[in-house]
């Protein structure tokens, strides 16, 4: 089955004065249609500028330098979403793809109507005031919210209350793609683990496949069918959440799935230092100042994603069976 | 509050949102009043802690008409009579009391004027406040509006080398005091050039009447001094809402507009512009206080026969009466419009409609 999008050799980062410094580099991920597929990272990984990057919502000074992102819909046209223009992005946006932002607390409009801010969107899309308002209710009914909240305004609603419209606003036009960024972060453990359900739900009604961007472990082994560790703008591993979560290959995934508590009484491996900043990547392997099993190679070489076994990849040459051999 | 009959039951949000806006409109009339004393209240008491005897100034005027001395005792005289007509023989707390029976009940007569005794006072500034409302008022509104949709742009276009000039030149023209920007359109445009009438409310040769003539001929008087309060006060306006809108613009809520795939045009109208102009208006308020000080000098400057030239005459014969009520004109109006932008403000914002 070819991917629904496949991104190659993607780049971005932040215009300075002088040069570009680069956020995010050489991305290569396919998400498969119908999936769940979780980005986790830690903070200032890249993570977000990725998720902008894939909604082309990228604003100056972050910059998109270099790559492809093919999206294939399922009635056989193509699109390169880094060549389109504004206009046919317009088109293309909500209709086949979709955005859940970060911080979607604030992403309502304080004076409008939720009515307002949700049919806007459909009848810009050539649908008529009636339908665009039964859709909105439908999908308010959705996620667990009743149609009469359209009337009302953001600031008399609760903070889960707005996570939900906004994901029902996503999903209104029951589009192909979805890009949630940290869609959870802001809620308490009971919404969070009630609206995750809701996504479930959504992906297996509305056949939506959905990319989740969070730094969040736990959020990811509750509903993510596959996992991208980023680290420090890199793909480190990519692989089935149980996969990942069972065998981790990247020091850097073991890492971060040795800090999850898992019984009581045993302590929580933490991964030593901090990761770095984007002016500062070090050189070769992005992780080896912080990698329990670096050797010399690690800091000359950047080692590139290579398919490890099925369904899997790791960039590390622990796994690159010619340096490997040199050791 | 009478029950609510049992039909409204079934709209259960209607009524309360209406109670809140009743109470909002309650509670802000209310702040009006009381402004509105405590600001008379200073008016007649700083007036009269200005150094100078009206008495004194108004004998002196009368000695260099009439080209002698008079002697002590007609002096006397003259002072007590003349203080009785102005109601001035009374210790000051009676005047204060008397001063606002006739100002709220005797529907604001405030006496004759010194300026041009024996006309009421009332009458002179009824009669002056046709220029300066006139001016006034247009050229803050045409301000407002103009530098409203002109920072938008610029706000908009932020990264635009055009919109960093807008900048450059609205800040200078803002630190600009009005006198200059007037002396300059007088000199320059009204007399190097000759391209418009720089003084007078209107050609000296004709008459009010209703003639083109004569309209055009008060139009045309009227640009310049308009236009040298609209520039300052624009370019503030142009500025406020520029920054308005950059802020706006790094709202969660423009981004999620944009990833909406609404066109630029909605995003700028509904999602944009329409939060920024919030603040913008609650600024208009404020600037009609700060800029009618504004205007009386550009009548004074431009000669026109305003609420500010009477002002300044009254001033120099410490004619309190007049002084009195060119300033509770003033504070009425600007209160007044003030209370005119604070109601208008929860239709634009239904967070105030709740909170305030």
């Amino acid at each position: 089955m070819p991917a629904l999008l496949e991104i190659r050799g993607l780049s971005a980062g932040l215009q300075g004065r002088r040069s570009v410094t680069q956020v995010v580099s050489n991305v290569d991920l396919d998400v498969q249609p119908g999936e769940i597929l979780g980005v986790v990272g830690e903070s200032g990984c890249g993570k977000s500028t990725l998720a902008t990057a894939i909604m082309r919502l990228l604003v100056p000074p972050q910059v998109l330098q270099s790559g492809s992102m093919t999206l294939r819909l399922n009635e056989g046209s193509s699109y390169d979403l880094i060549k389109l223009s504004e206009s046919e992005l317009r088109e293309l946006r909500w209709r086949h793809l979709s955005y859940i932002p970060q911080g979607s607390m604030n992403s309502l409009n304080p004076v409008l109507r939720v009515e307002r801010q949700m049919t806007d969107t459909l009848i810009q899309h050539g649908l008529s005031d009636k339908e665009a308002r039964s859709r909105s209710a439908a999908a308010l009914e959705l996620v667990n919210l009743e149609p009469k909240i359209l009337y009302s305004y953001p600031h008399e609603l609760s903070g889960g209350m707005r996570q939900r419209v906004i994901i029902a606003a996503a999903v209104s036009m029951h589009p192909t793609l979805i890009v949630a960024d940290e869609l959870t972060t802001a809620l308490d453990v009971v919404t969070q683990r009630q609206i995750l359900q809701e996504l479930i739900g959504i992906r297996d009604e509305l056949g939506a496949t959905i990319i989740l961007i969070t730094h969040d472990m736990g959020v990811v082994a509750q509903i993510a069918d596959r996992v991208a560790v980023m680290y420090a703008g890199k793909i480190a591993e990519l692989g089935t959440v149980n996969g990942i979560f069972e065998t981790p290959l990247h020091p850097y995934s073991q890492g971060l799935i040795g800090s999850i508590p898992r019984e009581s009484g045993q302590r929580v491996e933490g991964l030593p230092g901090e990761a770095p900043s984007p002016w500062n990547y070090p050189t070769g392997c992005r992780f080896h100042p912080r990698c329990p099993k670096v050797f010399d190679h690690c800091r000359a070489q950047t080692p590139a994603l290579q398919a490890q076994e099925s369904d899997r990849w790791a960039a590390c040459h622990l796994y690159d069976t010619e340096v490997a051999a040199d050791v | 509050m009478t029950p609510a009959p049992a039909s409204l039951a079934a709209e259960p949000s209607a009524a309360p949102a209406r109670r809140d806006v009743f109470l909002y409109v309650l509670r802000r009339f209310g702040v009006y009043l009381f402004t509105l004393w405590a600001a008379i209240t200073v008016a007649f008491f700083i007036f009269r802690l200005v150094p100078g005897d009206p008495m004194n100034i108004l004998l002196g005027n009368l000695t260099r008409v009439e080209g002698r001395q008079r002697d002590a005792e007609a002096q006397e005289a003259i002072i007590a009579h003349y203080r009785q007509i102005f109601g001035m023989d009374e210790p000051l707390p009676l005047q204060y009391v008397n001063y606002l029976r006739k100002a709220v009940l005797g529907g604001l007569d405030l006496g004759p004027s010194f300026v041009e005794y024996p006309a009421q006072t009332k009458d002179l500034v009824f009669r002056r406040m046709p220029w300066t409302i006139g001016i006034f008022t247009t050229s803050v509104l045409l301000a407002w509006l103009v530098g409203t949709g002109l920072g938008a742009l610029i706000g908009w276009l932020q990264r635009s080398r055009l919109s960093q000039l807008a900048v450059v030149i609205s800040t200078l023209l803002q630190i600009t005091p009005v006198y200059l920007v007037a002396l300059g359109l007088i000199i320059y445009v009204g007399y190097t050039w000759r391209i418009l009438p720089a003084g007078g409310p209107y050609a000296r040769h004709l008459q009010p009447e209703w003639t083109w003539e004569f309209i055009s001929s008060l139009l045309t008087h009227a640009i310049l001094p308009m236009l040298s309060n609209m520039i300052v006060i624009g370019a503030g306006f142009t500025l406020g809402m520029r920054a308005l809108m950059i802020s706006v613009l790094g709202e969660d809520y423009l981004t999620f507009a944009r990833a909406k795939g609404l066109t630029p045009f909605t995003v700028l109208k509904d999602y944009a512009f329409r939060n920024a102009l919030i603040p913008q208006v609650t600024a208009l308020a404020i600037i009609v206080g700060a800029t009618l000080n504004g205007t009386f000098i550009i009548e004074v400057l431009f000669q026109l026969p305003g609420l500010g030239t009477l002002f300044v005459q009254a001033m120099g014969l410490r004619d309190f009466n007049t002084m009195q009520a060119v300033v509770l004109f003033s504070i009425f109006a600007v209160l007044t419009l003030t209370l005119i932008v604070d109601l208008a403000l929860p239709l634009l914002d239904p967070r105030i409609r709740r909170t305030a």
